[in-house]
């Protein structure tokens, strides 16, 4: 009844006789062909021009893509990446879980939160994190209209590093938060269901059955953002935040007069990460897909 | 408490449920004792669905009681008044209950075993080899000994809701609820669904079933009762409401069905 026949088993027509199979002539497409060739013309001619243009400066670009400062840079730009993506993902989560709630009040808030970030401009919303410490220059816990329990300079916690991950994690949390929404609302209503049945808490409904299956659906959109986030990150400058890989390229061709080679340097990591980024993606939907991406067979039907 | 040891399995008391307006269940009293098989026949919409799923509060009641073993469920009375229990509190009971869907609902990230195992690993905090030896055994039972490492889209459907079966199973529940456990299934593979539940009904499970499977019900119900617009019509032995019912609404309705 289950048998999985890899063979296609071959249509015997009732007796032993073996099939011949018809002899064909594939289809031409000399459409196709002619699109290929012209493809190829016009990637030679790219290369050769972009390879052999002087105003391109290669020998600069060669000389800067692996100095130091531009290391830094990359190492700044992708730990920024990553940190307001994990600040971001938690937060998006909360969000989503709010907005299930009974409560008007945490339904509201998440929305909110929602409407404020998605709706202000996130150089903005860097540029007022950076002055943060200057509107807020104290950080005070304490009883409402009573004493004050700690208090501490703005300045030692609200660094440049850090105004940049909360700018940037905030605002992608606004972002994520719809995503990860979706991913919630296409799962079946009856695997809650099933889950209350054998008597499963709310919190382990999320974690074993509803956030497995959401994340099939959300990894690809989230790793959209991931990318989106990693160039987002030159606009730390608003904070002002001068380690990032932007700001180290730019930097050096406001010093050398030559901004198209820093340009290309710029460009090359950040499709460096970009392609790291996309095999780390590959394998997350490839767990997450589990299930889903195997072979169906339709056993007793057959 | 001698009262609890003679208690029914199942006890609904007046069960109303309103949706918005509309009154999905208009006064419903039902027991079923210990070892008893129950089973709901009727016409769409007459809410044998919705009754089944009061009595593991997937759905609240409006009005009325349901006691499983005697003990009141989602509420605690004190003060003659009724107080909600917690989220964990409702949980907890419906750990009692084990039911079957018309659409399996199995966990498509999770293979069958583990789909088995999900409950008493996670929320009876059994060891994961104790709770996959009694897994193995459990699917060994609805004839599925072997397949424990199929993703759910790798079974038929037959095969899944046997999956589901044991899945409801592995929790030990004092009464299994069936929502219409066949009607999903093409007609071929309904068949080894009803031999599962006919085996559980033999050895001794008290059970509710929601079905369509006239046939079947005849001949594994101790007790048929008939549905129509919210209330029982009619209740008794299944021979003798498919065969000399007395209601005008039950006979309209086994006039089409038989």
């Amino acid at each position: 009844m289950l048998a999985m026949d890899n063979r296609q088993s071959e249509p015997t027509g009732g007796a032993e006789r073996p099939v011949v199979r018809n002899q064909v002539v594939p289809r031409r497409h000399p459409g196709r062909w002619v699109a290929v060739i012209l493809i190829l013309i016009i990637v030679v001619q790219a290369v050769h021009g972009v390879a052999t243009n002087p105003n391109f400066h290669w020998g600069t670009y060669y000389e800067y893509i692996f100095s130091p400062f531009v290391m830094r840079g990359v190492a700044w730009t992708l730990l920024l990446t990553l940190v307001a993506m994990a600040v971001a993902i938690p937060l998006a989560l909360a969000l989503v879980i709010m907005r299930e709630s009974g409560n008007p009040v945490l339904r509201g808030a998440a929305w909110f939160w929602v409407w404020f970030f998605r709706g202000t401009p996130v150089y903005t919303q860097l540029a007022f994190w950076g002055l943060f410490a200057v509107l807020f220059p104290r950080i005070t816990i304490c009883v409402p209209f009573g004493p004050e329990l700690i208090s501490v300079d703005s300045r030692w916690i609200v660094t440049p590093a850090v105004a940049a991950i909360i700018g940037l994690g905030f605002n992608e949390s606004a972002y994520l938060a719809e995503i990860f929404r979706a991913g919630f609302r296409a799962i079946d209503r009856g695997q809650t269901e099933a889950a209350q049945a054998i008597g499963m808490s709310q919190a382990k409904i999320w974690t074993r059955i509803l956030i497995p299956q959401a994340m099939r659906t959300i990894i690809p959109p989230t790793g959209n953002e991931t990318i989106g986030m990693l160039k987002m990150t030159s606009l730390v400058l608003a904070v002002p935040f001068t380690l990032d890989l932007m700001f180290a390229t730019n930097a050096i061709a406001n010093r050398t007069y030559l901004p198209v080679p820093l340009l290309l340097v710029a460009a090359s990591w950040y499709l460096v990460i970009t392609s790291v980024l996309m095999v780390g993606q590959y394998y997350l939907e490839r767990y997450f897909g589990r299930g889903h991406d195997v072979i169906v067979v339709n056993g007793g039907a057959n | 408490m001698h009262g609890i040891a003679v208690a029914p399995a199942v006890e609904l008391l007046g069960i109303h449920k309103f949706y918005g307006d509309f009154h999905a269940l208009r006064g419903v009293d039902l027991n079923i004792a210990r070892g008893e098989v129950c089973v709901a026949i009727g016409p769409s919409g007459s809410g044998k669905s919705t009754l089944l799923r009061c009595i593991n509060q997937l759905e609240m009641i409006s009005a009325g009681q349901v006691r499983l073993s005697g003990i009141l469920q989602g509420y605690r009375e004190r003060d003659g008044r009724l107080h909600e229990l917690s989220r964990r509190q409702i949980s907890e009971q419906r750990r009692r209950t084990g039911m079957v869907f018309q659409r399996f609902n199995l966990f498509p990230h999770m293979t069958a075993l583990q789909n088995v195992i999900e409950g008493p690993v996670h929320v009876k905090r059994q060891s994961k080899s104790q709770a996959r030896r009694r897994g193995v055994a459990l699917l060994e039972r609805v004839g599925l000994g072997g397949l424990g490492d199929r993703y759910p889209n790798q079974l038929s459907g037959g095969q899944q809701q046997r999956v589901a079966i044991a899945r409801a199973l592995a929790m030990d529940p004092e009464v299994m609820l069936f929502d219409e456990p066949t009607s999903a299934l093409d007609p071929e593979l309904v068949g080894e669904v009803l031999d599962v539940i006919k085996d559980l009904a033999r050895a001794g499970m008290t059970m509710m079933l929601v079905t369509h499977e006239i046939g079947f019900a005849r001949e594994v119900a101790d007790h048929l009762i008939f549905m129509d617009n919210g209330l029982v019509v009619e209740s008794g032995k299944p021979q003798h409401i498919l065969t000399n019912a007395r209601e005008a609404r039950t006979q309209a309705f086994l006039s089409k069905v038989l």
